[in-house]
């Protein structure tokens, strides 16, 4: 009797201090901590919001939405009069957001592999050059940058003298004047091909990575690939008649008509994201190409591979592991930093939402939970199509 | 016969001949390193026609054409036509750009509390000092108060008082300690202890000797500092440089406590915790900022009592905390993946709990893998303060940006900027610095092996 009452679990008889130190105890208690803290908060501040709400005569809800806005927006990629509604300024401040954030991620992208290249160079002068850039750039906070590049893009020439490359793009203190694309008939044809040159260069590359696995012969991929998407709707295109015609800006008095305007705080915004963002693009890069050791093309060289091949099948694959993921969160960083345009008056998300409507609508919560609510599904499908590529590339440990 | 072939024929390498020329010396160095080929020639040649254009402006807008004495904005203009910058007015402005509209009789505070927190941080830098640790968190936990009674004033109430007290008795024992360090070789405690005679006794008499000490120190810290009569300065007269400077300071010394315990609860193995940390985490680290702050001063507001209504300071030095918090919680979490799995296991293995094993073996390793980053992100904080500007609070940037809009200075725009940032320039190039300073010296990974 007595040996099993030592050796088998005792009933009820677990003193206060072993339940204490049970780790499963503890921490059972912690979280049960913790949820109640939490709980009891919510519950504190929505009963504050509550009474200060009834305090103040507003309501909740997103009623406002349907109802019209009324104040007009100095400049929209999409549709937008005065008389919409509010949602539409949220389409509208979602879609400005997004269409500065694409020029300005693409011209990162490629000039900061410029510049990382030029970092890495053995030329005194091109990397000197390279790193005071990059020093400059990353010492000096972006909102400063966007207000230097604001201030000094007043300063260009009225429209009577604009500069003007060719006759067809000139840059004001107004703005930078365009040629606007107008599609003529038949020009969804030659969109369409570019869907299809772009799927049928992926099967190629599918098919050609298939026969090399089996037969080892190479076929080049690559530039079939380019001349599927390229060539394809160019033949389109020429046996369509151009369907294309142009819209040119052209001098009308005071100021320009025609063709498509971008307003100057879209250009300083965009000059000064490229700018600070740059540098990040080329620390990746230079990261990622020094991260890439010597003894792979040594390796690569030894097994008989010409030098282009080594760069593309040996240096650059592993090179774009460590690129990949810091350049995907500058893109992300670029989205979020571009709401610093509401500094400058251009009309983003954060400026015609997050301060226009808000002060005119006051209704604070609803704004802020939509403008976050943006952002973070950026970036959590940004996040999301970056772990995937972790999980792809990252090496297969045996 | 045999002994002469020997000698004949062994081999005597001939002095070796001196390199050529052209590959030693300035010559072998620009070839190399400037004309190595046809394109590294045009590279050259181009970069230092594009190092020749930018100097060139710089030099004439900034020294040749630039003007140093004038009252307006229109006398700068009407000398050198604006191909020259105007530093007359930074003259001018310099005391707005710095303290804001902080009243000048009483900015001999600012610079009085940024005199003492650079005395209070001088002993990290001092070899012999010991207890480095203990001087960085007084600093960090009581400093704030000081400076708060210090710049704000007026009726403070008694718990600023009383934590005023604590930081004044934290930093006179800061540098008694230094002073016994160099003169006797021994910390404060151990000459405290060995004075009042308790050298010999028990170790836990040791204790109540050193907490009777501070007891006194606190007292007579309490009854100086009540005799202190400053005149209040409200914060909303506070901007300038020390604006920004006060919101990325308050900002830097938090994120780090919060951002290790952020991170920790991130790899927790208790669900509730990890995923309350997990959700705040990300929520803050995917919106930008300035959403943050107008979160800050439009939503704030709502979620406190009705009849609580703080500075914006406050509700914005808040925000900056939050965001900050939720930055560092993720770098401190990659320096926590970076330490090898044994160090934990050693760690419990040796009979070390949760918090011993944080404090002793891993956080020590994480944080050193992570200065680079670590510092990184208090510079990227400090850059990111000038967002406040945008919601209206008169920082250094705002500040220059009113001195363009004074009458007087219209259209002074372009130097407040160039002086802003050649500010912030100098302020986060030597953050970096330091940083690799610190790398170099105390940082793990794999410089060291």
């Amino acid at each position: 009797m007595a040996v099993v009452d030592k050796a088998g679990p005792r009933k009820g008889g677990r003193s206060f201090t072993e339940i204490v130190n049970d780790e499963r105890y503890r921490s059972v208690f912690y979280q049960v901590i913790v949820a109640v803290a939490v709980i009891w908060a919510a519950n504190y501040l929505i009963t504050n919001t509550a009474e200060n709400l009834q305090a103040r005569g507003m309501s909740a809800g997103f009623e406002f939405l349907t109802s019209t806005a009324g104040f007009s927006i100095a400049w929209s990629i999409i549709d937008y009069e005065p008389g919409d509604t509010y949602f539409d300024v949220y389409l509208v401040g979602i879609a400005n957001t997004l269409i500065i954030s694409f020029f300005a991620i693409i011209a990162t992208t490629l000039l900061g592999f410029v510049v990382g290249v030029m970092r890495l160079s053995k030329n005194f002068i091109i990397c000197n050059l390279a790193s005071g850039y990059v020093e400059v750039m990353r010492n000096v906070p972006l909102l400063l940058h966007i207000l230097f590049w604001f201030t000094l893009s007043a300063a260009l020439p009225r429209p009577k003298n604009s500069l003007g490359l060719g006759d067809m793009f000139f840059l004001n203190n107004r703005g930078l004047y365009v040629p606007a694309p107008i599609p003529g008939e038949g020009f969804g044809v030659v969109v369409i091909m570019v869907l299809i040159g772009i799927a049928a260069a992926f099967g190629v590359t599918v098919w050609a990575t298939r026969r090399q696995m089996a037969t080892g012969q190479r076929f080049p991929a690559f530039w079939v690939g380019v001349g599927l998407v390229v060539g394809l709707p160019l033949l389109a295109f020429a046996a369509l008649g151009a369907p294309l015609t142009f819209d040119y800006p052209s001098l009308k008095g005071f100021n320009f008509t025609g063709g498509a305007d971008v307003p100057r705080a879209f250009c300083a915004l965009l000059f000064a994201l490229v700018l600070y963002h740059t540098v990040y693009m080329a620390e990746a890069v230079r990261a990622g190409i020094l991260s890439v050791s010597h003894g792979q093309t040594e390796a690569s060289y030894s097994l008989g591979l010409k030098p282009s091949w080594t760069l593309r099948l040996v240096v650059i694959p592993q090179a774009m592991r460590a690129v990949v993921p810091p350049m995907i969160s500058n893109w992300m960083n670029v989205v979020k930093n571009s709401s610093l345009a509401v500094a400058i008056g251009y009309p983003d998300l954060v400026a015609v939402f997050m301060q226009t409507s808000l002060n005119q609508s006051g209704h604070a919560i609803e704004i802020v939970g939509m403008v976050m609510l943006f952002y973070m599904t950026v970036s959590l499908t940004i996040s999301a199509a970056l772990n995937y590529y972790n999980k792809l590339v990252q090496i297969k440990e045996r | 016969m045999t002994d002469a072939t020997q000698s004949d024929t062994a081999f005597r390498p001939k002095p070796s001949l001196p390199p050529p020329a052209n590959t030693v010396g300035v010559v072998g160095w620009m070839r190399k390193n400037l004309f190595g080929g046809p394109v590294d020639t045009v590279l050259t040649l181009l970069g230092v026609y594009l190092l020749y254009v930018i100097l060139d402006f710089v030099v004439d807008y900034g020294i040749v054409n630039a003007i140093w004495t004038a009252d307006s904005y229109r006398e700068c203009l009407d000398i050198n036509k604006g191909e020259g910058a105007c530093w007359a007015g930074i003259g001018v402005w310099f005391n707005s750009m710095m303290y804001g509209r902080y009243p000048d009789e009483e900015q001999w505070r600012i610079n009085f509390g940024g005199i003492v927190l650079l005395l209070w941080l001088i002993p990290f830098w001092l070899p012999k000092v010991s207890g480095k640790i203990q001087v960085g968190i007084s600093a960090v936990l009581t400093f704030p108060f000081l400076a708060a009674s210090l710049f704000i004033g007026g009726d403070i109430g008694i718990f600023l008082h009383a934590m005023t007290a604590i930081a004044l008795t934290l930093f006179v024992s800061v540098w008694l300690n230094v002073a016994t360090c160099y003169l006797m070789g021994k910390s404060l405690p151990a000459v405290l202890i060995s004075v009042t005679g308790f050298a010999d006794k028990d170790d836990r008499l040791h204790k109540y000797v050193l907490l009777g000490a501070f007891g006194v120190g606190f007292v007579l810290a309490l009854l100086y500092h009540l005799s202190w009569d400053l005149v209040e300065v409200p914060t909303t007269i506070w901007g300038g440089l020390f604006l920004t400077l006060v919101i990325s300071g308050i900002g830097i010394s938090s994120a780090l406590p919060s951002g290790i315990l952020l991170a920790l609860g991130r790899r927790s193995k208790m669900p509730v915790i990890r995923v309350f940390c997990t959700a705040f985490i990300e929520l803050f680290r995917s919106v930008p900022l300035i959403t943050i702050l107008f979160m800050a001063v439009t939503m704030m507001p709502l979620f406190l009592p009705v009849e609580f209504n703080p500075p914006k300071l406050a509700m914005v030095i808040v925000a900056v905390c939050i965001f900050a918090a939720a930055y560092m919680a993720e770098t401190v979490r990659g320096g926590l993946q970076a330490v090898n799995k044994g160090q934990y296991e050693a760690a419990q293995a040796m009979g070390l709990n949760f918090w011993k094993m944080m404090a002793l073996i891993v956080m020590p390793q994480a944080l050193k893998l992570m200065i680079p980053n670590i510092v990184g992100s208090f510079m990227g904080l400090m850059k990111d303060t000038t967002l406040v500007s945008i919601i209206g609070l008169y920082d250094i940037l705002l500040m220059g940006k009113a001195a363009g809009q004074n009458p007087t200075w219209l259209g002074f725009h372009t130097e407040p900027l160039l002086f802003t940032a050649t500010i912030f320039f100098v302020l986060c190039f030597a953050m970096s610095k330091y940083s690799q300073h610190l790398e170099r010296t105390i940082g793990g990974g794999y410089g060291r092996r």
